[in-house]
């Protein structure tokens, strides 16, 4: 019956009934190999535990930075100038993409149809990436999307992993051209500035200020990052925020430069340019230093930094456009000054004594010849016969030959600034030092501005010491210390630093440092901070200051900057043509023109300095001078 | 054959009933609920169906698991030598499975193991195991297969090699060494001389070099070379190293919880109901979880190791013994692979791992077992 049982065993019947195995050895096996496993665990999860806790908290566990909403910026009367504007970009992030091919060349098409971003490319270049083992980063794949593209691409973005919407916060200038320079631009930061940066909290992909007020006030207008902590999954799913520090938005600014004189001034300057190439314009408070307008043509759009992917050639036009410079901020550019700089000259000598106000020279030639030093005569040349004429009447008419005699000295005419001539050319070089010539004025913009030359005997040596100038070239000359007195020479200033001489003689000798902020204002609207009047005082007497100034209301009404003149406005100014570069066929050189004033001429309240690469300056910088001083008396006076 | 005998098998349809190992039962079906319970927090993330739903992993499993239990009961009847009887029939029926799934088969994650019938996925190296052992166990139980004779050593390579060769194509490294394993066990309890092995030792060790050039895929270097050092490539062939480690690691003494694991319930983990089933257990219950599976192994080998011991003769014996070298470096291959002293292969861990195949299987075995205890010495001599 058992058919289980017994009647197959014979069939099987083992050749040896008794199991001989040493069944140990098996008993053995089993307890090492899992005592192997046991040992290995204890190293794991006890030795190493806290180790590979540490790590799995890392894993799932993603701080993401909350960038801070950037302090925006207004003009003075309170209009915006700048917006906060996110730039919508497609990024792709390999790591995401599924891995059908089918699956992801649907994601390519999408790309191809709706953004125009062809299929190949998006295959290219994710390849790329997932060859250089870098599936985690996003790549760009469009930037600068409209609104309409991005809400389709965040709608999409749901369906096809990997692709995603990514804001980039950005810049929208507001303002107009006009104020491209002085707000200056924000970018991305270079593989430099990242190092610095991250030390400070910088997130990588914060974007810091990079030129102009953005630059010089990106602390102020940063704010301070946050971040939130979130828990992910290992398909880079969101699933729950741990803790969150909302970030600060930076603090805004409120500039002293006025929307419509700036906008007024720029439009001026640029349908005055004729001839000229360049120019610029300053005007602000001798009182507090205050700019309210700084211009400088021709301009460009400075929103173009924010979009450089697709304005790249409009860039490259401006950086090599060697003529006019564009990108320049000429107003904070050194040229040479010609007669403004004669105000200086006029302070040192008043001051030196060698000439008194009523100090006289008949000038009855335009031609002044001195015997040189190698026995040769030289002419030195004023731009007229003036007749017999004092300090006031000099400035007025902007006397080349009365400004030798107050420098250099001239024969029948009294001495000049010092014993001799290379310590009169050092003496004005102090002066010149004083109302903040040949150094920055340390305005609030990061703007490449120049300290301009103030030359020396001691300066022509240094910059004649090369091989290939003679011996003779490295002397210190008295023509050197004349062409020094009138503003030529190797003397450069920059517009600002002749606004900011002129505002010390208007206010009796205070040398301000100019500034283009004057308020910053917490994100509540709250003044947190206002701007105070710096200032230095100039060691020359009030009183000479006062002769000076009476040379400047003399050539406005009835001199060399006679086109500046506005009915009803008592202004007062000094025109300046400044030779430069080599001389031309006709023997003469090309010239800048100046104008530098202020009014009214009791109690000035403003400073107008107008520059033109090209002109004479009564006639090309004077009358915009004239319009710009009746505008400001008609709009923007405080 | 005696009338008591006769009057129990008329009496109680479950014969044998009272040899039967009911602690290797109770082991066993420990490991399955412990399974149960890891599959159940490994998958609740992707499924979130109700319990009953033959969708959720744990039910199938369950169910899977009954009827395995059902099947175990009905093999520990047939009398194991039956099955030694046709074990030349199973072993070709075996190698043919093996060739077949080469060619028909099913490919996921590189290689190709499976037969998919729909709801089951058959995995024909499972069977093959078994056939193996069967054949072994006779072959050394018949006259003329003395193990200490270097003809006879050699007789048994050949019938282990065609089948770890085969599983080697799939490509399958685990199941080889598992079958290498099952040999060593079944020849050195059946007495082989020492000189012999260390001699076909050295042969092997000759040959490593070779393999390691030219039969190991470049996947295969590449998982062996992530275990030296994982970081090197996190994304690809290291991640399940490193995420499996970090899983394990992260448990530390107590574990963090059922449910609670991070690695675990984020899904870093890949496939962790089937082979990385272990580093759920590690990070969400710990050393001590760990220590209360290997004591459940552990005593399950052992009581399998005592069925050797009382086999009633070699067949029963060498059955027992293989069987138990098959449980035993599956679950230690798995466990090794989730702790990165092994390279990552699709070894499921006994009773425990989500997937019918691989619990039937095992089931059976047991069967197997049952029926060599059920026959066992002490009964014959009665």
């Amino acid at each position: 019956m058992s058919v289980f049982g017994d009647e197959l065993r014979p069939s099987s019947t083992p050749s040896r009934m008794r199991p001989h195995g040493n069944l140990l050895v098996l008993r053995l096996a089993v307890l090492v190999l899992f005592g192997v496993l046991v040992v290995r665990l204890v190293d794991m999860q006890i030795v190493k535990g806290d180790e590979y806790a540490r790590r799995s908290r890392n894993n799932h566990i993603v701080a993401t930075n909350i960038l801070p909403a950037r302090g925006l910026i207004y003009a003075r009367g309170g209009e915006p100038l700048v917006e906060n504007a996110g730039v919508y970009a497609a990024t792709l992030i390999p790591e995401f993409l599924p891995d059908e091919p089918d699956a992801r060349y649907r994601i390519y098409v999408w790309l191809e149809d709706t953004l125009g971003v062809p299929a190949l490319d998006s295959q290219t270049r994710v390849a790329a990436a997932e060859k250089n083992s870098r599936p985690g980063q996003a790549i760009v794949m469009k930037s600068h999307l409209s609104r309409e593209e991005a809400l389709m691409l965040e709608e999409a973005s749901t369906d096809m992993p990997g692709l995603s919407l990514r804001i980039v916060p950005g810049r929208n200038y507001i303002g107009g051209d006009a104020f491209a320079h002085v707000l200056g631009y924000i970018g991305p930061q270079t593989a430099e500035e990242a190092r610095l940066l991250r030390d400070e909290g910088y997130a990588f992909n914060e974007p810091v200020g990079k030129a102009g007020i953005e630059s010089r006030y990106e602390s102020a207008l940063r704010g301070e990052i946050g971040f939130s902590a979130n828990e992910q999954d290992a398909y880079g799913n969101l699933l729950n925020v741990l803790m969150t520090r909302e970030s600060t938005p930076g603090n805004s600014l409120r500039l002293s430069i006025d929307l419509d004189l700036q906008q007024y001034v720029a439009e001026l300057l640029e349908d005055s340019l004729g001839d000229a190439n360049t120019a610029a314009a300053v005007v602000m408070s001798p009182r507090t230093g205050e700019v309210y307008a700084l211009v400088s043509v021709p301009t460009y759009d400075n929103n173009l930094f924010g979009d450089l992917e697709r304005r790249q050639e409009e860039y490259e036009a401006l950086a090599t456009d060697d003529k006019r410079h564009p990108l320049l901020n000429q107003a904070l550019t050194e040229s040479a000054p010609g007669s403004t700089f004669k105000l200086v000259t006029a302070a040192a000598a008043l001051e030196e004594g060698n000439i008194t106000p009523a100090t006289g020279l008949n000038v009855t030639s335009t031609v002044l010849e001195f015997k040189g030093e190698n026995g040769v005569i030289y002419p030195l040349y004023d731009w007229r016969a003036h007749g017999y004429i004092n300090l006031v009447d000099a400035i007025a008419w902007s006397s080349n030959h009365y400004f030798y005699m107050a420098s250099c000295g001239i024969q029948n005419g009294g001495k000049g600034l010092g014993r001799n001539t290379e310590e009169s050319a050092v003496i004005l070089g102090y002066y010149a030092r004083a109302f903040g010539l040949g150094q920055k004025t340390g305005i609030d913009l990061d703007a490449g501005e120049m300290s301009g030359i103030i030359p020396s005997p001691e300066y022509k040596r240094r910059v004649h010491s090369g091989p290939e100038f003679n011996p003779e070239d490295r002397e210190w000359y008295y023509a050197d210390t004349c062409f020094m007195g009138i503003g030529q020479q190797d003397v450069t200033a920059t517009p600002l630093q002749i606004a900011r001489m002129t505002a010390a003689i208007a206010n009796g000798g205070r040398l301000l440092t100019p500034h283009v902020v004057s308020e910053i204002l917490g994100p509540n609207g709250a003044v947190l901070r206002a701007m105070q009047p710096e200032y230095t005082d100039v060691a020359v007497d009030p009183a000479h200051l006062e002769v000076i100034r009476r040379g400047m209301r003399s050539s406005v009404a009835a001199g060399a900057g006679a086109k500046a003149a506005q009915p009803g406005l008592d202004i007062a100014g000094k025109t300046g043509t400044a030779e430069f570069g080599p001389e031309k066929a006709d023997g003469k050189r090309e010239q800048h023109a100046w104008f530098t004033g202020f009014a009214p001429y009791t109690d000035p309240e403003v400073v107008v300095t107008v520059y033109f690469d090209l002109g004479v300056g009564g006639d090309k910088a004077a009358p915009v001078a004239g319009q710009i001083f009746r505008y400001f008396e008609d709009h923007v006076k405080p | 054959m005696t009338l008591g005998y006769a009057v129990r098998t008329r009496t109680f349809a479950f014969r044998g009933w009272d040899r039967f190992d009911y602690l290797l039962l109770l082991t066993s079906a420990m490991l399955v609920v412990y399974g149960l319970v890891l599959i159940h927090s490994a998958s609740s993330t992707t499924y979130d169906g109700p319990l009953t739903s033959f969708a959720n992993p744990v039910a199938r499993q369950a169910l899977f698991a009954i009827i395995s239990l059902g099947i175990m009961f009905a093999i520990s009847q047939v009398d194991y030598h039956h099955l030694t009887h046709y074990a030349w029939y199973l072993y070709i029926a075996g190698i043919l499975s093996l060739i077949a799934v080469l060619v028909f088969g099913t490919e996921a994650y590189g290689s190709t193991r499976w037969f998919d019938l729909g709801i089951i996925q058959v995995q024909p190296s499972e069977f093959a195991k078994l056939a193996t052992i069967l054949l072994l166990a006779r072959f050394f139980s018949e006259h003329g297969g003395d193990a200490r004779e270097l003809r006879a050593l050699v007789v048994s390579l050949v019938i282990v090699v065609p089948a770890a060769l085969l599983v080697f194509i799939e490509p399958d490294l685990g199941t080889s060494v598992v079958f290498a394993a099952i040999w060593l066990g079944v020849v050195v309890i059946a007495g082989v001389n020492r000189g012999h092995l260390l001699l076909l030792g050295a042969a092997a060790l000759a040959v490593l070099p070779f393999a390691w050039t030219f039969a190991l895929e470049d996947y295969q270097v590449e998982r062996i070379s992530v275990l030296v050092n994982p970081d090197e490539s996190p994304l690809d062939a290291g991640y399940n190293v490193i995420q499996s480690q970090i899983a394990v690691g992260s448990g530390q003494v107590f574990g963090k919880g059922l449910m609670n694991g991070e690695q675990t319930q984020l899904r870093y983990l890949k496939v962790p109901t089937k082979d990385f089933i272990f580093s759920v257990l590690g990070e969400e219950l710990g050393f001590a979880g760990a220590l209360a599976l290997f004591l459940l192994f552990i005593v399950l080998l052992l009581r399998i190791i005592r069925a050797a011991q009382i086999a009633g003769d070699t067949a029963g014996q060498l059955i027992a013994v293989g069987i138990a070298m098959l449980i035993l470096m599956q679950a230690f291959i798995n466990i090794a692979v989730n702790l990165s002293i092994f390279p990552v292969t699709g070894i499921p861990l006994p009773f425990l791992s989500q997937g019918g195949s691989s619990l039937m299987s095992m089931f059976i075995a047991l069967g197997i077992v049952q029926s060599v205890i059920i026959r066992h010495r002490a009964y014959r001599q009665t």
